[in-house]
C-alpha cells in the first residue's frame, strides 16, 4: 500500500517537475518571483498579524519598508552608503593594484610561485576577521581599517586566479607563438593575457563577494560610519526594522557589485567563458 | 591526448621521484625566504627602529608572548570555547547541509523551486545578520553556534546539490538493477558519488564558520579567542594580539588540511580540479 502511494507521489512530482522544466527562462523567473511574494506575504501574516514571533526580532516586511523610509528621510542612508562605497572601491582598487602584478609574477616565475604561494595561502586560510583588531590598532577608527579589510579580503582570489590562468595557458599556443617569432612582450600580450582573462574575471567576481564581507565585518566591529555601523546602531537600539532595511541594502550592494564585474567582463572580454579556481 | 597516456604511465615512477626531490628544494627555499623575512622584520623594528615596536612588535617579542600565552589557563579556556562552538556549528551544518543538498539535487521539483532561493541566500553577505543574532540569542554560546551554522551551511548545501547532479544515470540504474531503492539507493550510490563535492563545501563552510565564530565573539560576550584578541589589541598589547592571530591562522590551516586529507582518503579517485568550486 505504502509502496503504491510512494509511486504515485513520485509520478506526481515528475509531472510538476516536467511542467516547470518546460517553462521558458522568463516563466521560471516568474515562478521564483511568485515564490518570493508568497514567502513575504506569509512572513507578514505570521509575524505582523498573528505575532507568532516577537516583531522586534524579525520585523515583518512592511515594517522593514517603513524602516527603509525612515533611514532615507533622516539622510542616514545616503551619507553612510557613500562612506561604505568609498571604502569598498578604494580597498578593491588596492587589491587590484597588488593582486594583478603579483599574480602575473607568480604565474610566470616558478620560484616566485613556490615561495609566495604557500605564504599567501596561509594568510588567506585565516578568516579576514582575525586581522580586524590589528588593523584597528594600526589605522585608527575611521575608514582605514575598513579599506584594509576590503583589500586583504579581495586580493587573494585575484592573485590565485591570475596565477592559475597563467600556468594553465595552453603550451602549444605558446610554442606556436614562438614559432611565428613572437617576442617576449608579444607572448605576454597576445598569448598569456587573453588566456588569463577568463580566470581574472572569475577572481574578480569572487573578490567582489569577499570584499563586501570584509567591509561588513570591519564596519560592524568598530566603525562609526558606513552601512555596517547603521546596522549595529539600529540593532543596539532595538530598531530592527531599520537594521533589516540596511541589511537588504548590503545584499543589493553585493549583488550589484557582482553584476558590475559581469558587465565589465562582457565589455572587455566578450569571448569569455566562465573558468576559475578558488576554494 | 590519447597517445600521451601510455608514455606517461611508463615514465611516471621515475618522474615522481624527481618531483619529490624538487619539492624538497622548494620547501628549503621557502623556509629560507621566511627566515630572511623574519630577520628583516626583526632588524627593522628592534635594531634600526624604522617602525615603532608598539605598532609592529618584532618576531622575538611575538614569540615570547606566545610562550606566555600557552601557559595561561584563560587562553586554553578561550581556545576550548571557540573550538567547541565552531565544532558544534559545523557538525550541525554538515548534517543539515548534506541532507538538504542531496534532497534538492535529487528531486527535480525541489531543484526548480527551492534551489534559486538557496542560491540567492548563498550569495548574500550573511555576516550582516550577526548583530541581530547577538540581539536575539544573547551573548553566550548559542548566538555563536547559530552564526557558525548560518555561514557554514550554504556552501555545503550548494556543493552537495551540484555534486548530486553529477551522479551518472548509469550508476543509478546499475544500483536499481541490484535492488537498491529509496534510502538504500541514496546511501549506497548517490551519497558516495556526491561525497567529494560535499567535502569541498564542508572545507569552505568550516572556513566561513570560523569567520562567524570570531565575528560573534567580537560583537558580544566575554569568551573565546576572538574576544581575547580584541582585548589585546584594545590594550595595545600588539605582541599578544599577533600571537593570537598566529594561533587562529594555525587553527584555520589545520582544519582545512584535515578536511583536505579526509577528502583524499575518502575519495581518492577524485581529481581535485574536477569538483565544482562554489566560492
Amino acid at each position: 500500500m505504502s509502496a503504491l502511494f510512494a509511486r504515485q507521489e513520485a509520478r506526481r512530482a515528475r509531472g510538476a517537475a516536467a511542467f516547470i522544466a518546460g517553462l521558458s527562462p522568463r516563466g521560471r523567473a516568474g515562478l521564483v518571483a511568485v515564490e518570493v511574494l508568497v514567502v513575504l506575504a506569509l512572513w507578514q501574516f505570521l509575524v505582523g498579524t498573528l505575532r507568532l514571533v516577537n516583531p522586534v526580532f524579525l520585523p515583518p516586511p512592511l515594517d522593514i519598508v517603513n524602516g527603509f523610509g525612515e533611514l532615507l528621510a533622516t539622510g542616514t542612508l545616503g551619507q553612510n552608503l557613500a562612506v561604505s562605497a568609498g571604502s569598498w572601491f578604494t580597498g578593491y582598487a588596492l587589491a587590484l593594484l597588488i593582486g594583478i602584478p603579483l599574480g602575473l609574477l607568480m604565474g610566470s616565475s616558478l620560484p616566485v610561485d613556490r615561495v609566495v604561494g604557500p605564504i599567501a595561502w596561509t594568510i588567506y586560510a585565516a578568516p579576514s576577521v582575525a586581522y580586524q583588531p590589528l588593523s584597528k590598532a594600526w589605522f585608527g577608527f575611521g575608514t582605514g581599517p575598513v579599506i584594509f579589510l576590503v583589500a586583504i579580503s579581495a586580493v587573494f582570489p585575484i592573485l590565485f586566479n591570475i596565477a592559475a590562468g597563467m600556468r594553465t595557458t595552453n603550451p602549444s599556443l605558446v610554442r606556436a607563438a614562438r614559432v611565428y617569432g613572437a617576442s617576449r612582450l608579444d607572448l605576454y600580450r597576445k598569448v598569456f593575457l587573453p588566456s588569463t582573462v577568463p580566470f581574472l574575471f572569475a577572481g574578480l567576481r569572487q573578490a567582489a563577494v569577499l570584499a563586501t564581507i570584509g567591509m561588513m565585518v570591519a564596519e560592524l566591529t568598530g566603525s562609526s560610519t558606513g552601512i555596517g555601523a547603521v546596522i549595529i546602531r539600529s540593532a543596539n537600539t532595538y530598531q530592527t526594522d531599520q537594521s533589516f532595511a540596511a541589511i537588504m541594502i548590503v545584499v543589493v550592494w553585493s549583488i550589484a557589485m557582482t553584476q558590475l564585474v559581469g558587465v565589465a567582463e562582457r565589455i572587455l572580454a566578450p569571448w569569455n567563458r566562465r573558468k576559475g579556481v578558488g576554494r | 591526448m590519447s597517445p600521451t597516456i601510455p608514455v606517461r604511465a611508463i615514465v611516471r615512477p621515475r618522474r615522481r621521484g624527481l618531483l619529490r626531490e624538487g619539492e624538497l628544494r622548494w620547501r628549503l627555499l621557502l623556509l629560507a625566504v621566511i627566515a630572511v623575512l623574519l630577520l628583516v622584520w626583526e632588524a627593522a623594528v628592534s635594531w634600526l627602529g624604522l617602525v615603532p615596536a608598539v605598532f609592529l612588535p618584532p618576531p622575538t617579542a611575538v614569540l615570547s608572548s606566545f610562550g606566555e600565552l600557552v601557559v595561561r589557563g584563560d587562553f586554553w579556556s578561550g581556545f576550548a570555547f571557540s573550538l567547541g562552538n565552531l565544532a558544534v556549528g559545523v557538525v550541525l551544518a554538515v548534517v543539515i547541509g548534506v541532507v538538504v543538498g542531496l534532497a534538492v539535487g535529487w528531486f527535480p521539483v525541489l531543484r526548480f523551486t527551492v534551489a534559486p532561493f538557496l542560491w540567492l541566500l548563498y550569495s548574500t553577505p550573511k555576516v550582516a545578520l550577526a548583530p541581530l543574532f547577538i540581539l536575539v540569542l544573547g551573548l553566550g554560546s548559542e548566538s555563536k553556534i547559530a552564526l557558525v551554522f548560518l555561514l557554514a551551511v550554504f556552501p555545503i548545501i550548494l556543493n552537495t546539490m551540484e555534486g548530486a547532479l553529477t551522479v551518472g544515470g548509469s550508476l543509478v540504474n546499475a544500483g536499481r538493477v541490484f535492488g537498491a531503492r529509496g534510502v538504500a539507493l541514496g546511501a549506497k550510490v548517490i551519497l558516495p558519488g556526491t561525497l567529494p563535492f560535499s567535502l569541498v563545501g564542508i572545507q569552505r563552510g568550516a572556513a566561513l564558520g570560523f569567520t562567524g565564530e570570531v565575528l560573534g565573539e567580537f560583537l558580544g560576550g566575554s569568551g573565546g579567542l576572538g574576544h581575547m584578541l580584541e582585548r589585546a589589541a584594545f590594550d595595545f598589547k600588539m605582541d599578544q594580539a599577533l600571537a593570537i592571530v598566529i594561533v587562529m591562522i594555525a587553527i584555520a590551516s589545520l582544519t582545512l588540511a584535515l578536511i583536505g586529507a579526509l577528502r583524499r582518503r575518502l575519495a581518492p579517485w577524485y581529481d581535485d580540479r574536477a569538483t565544482v568550486r562554489v566560492s
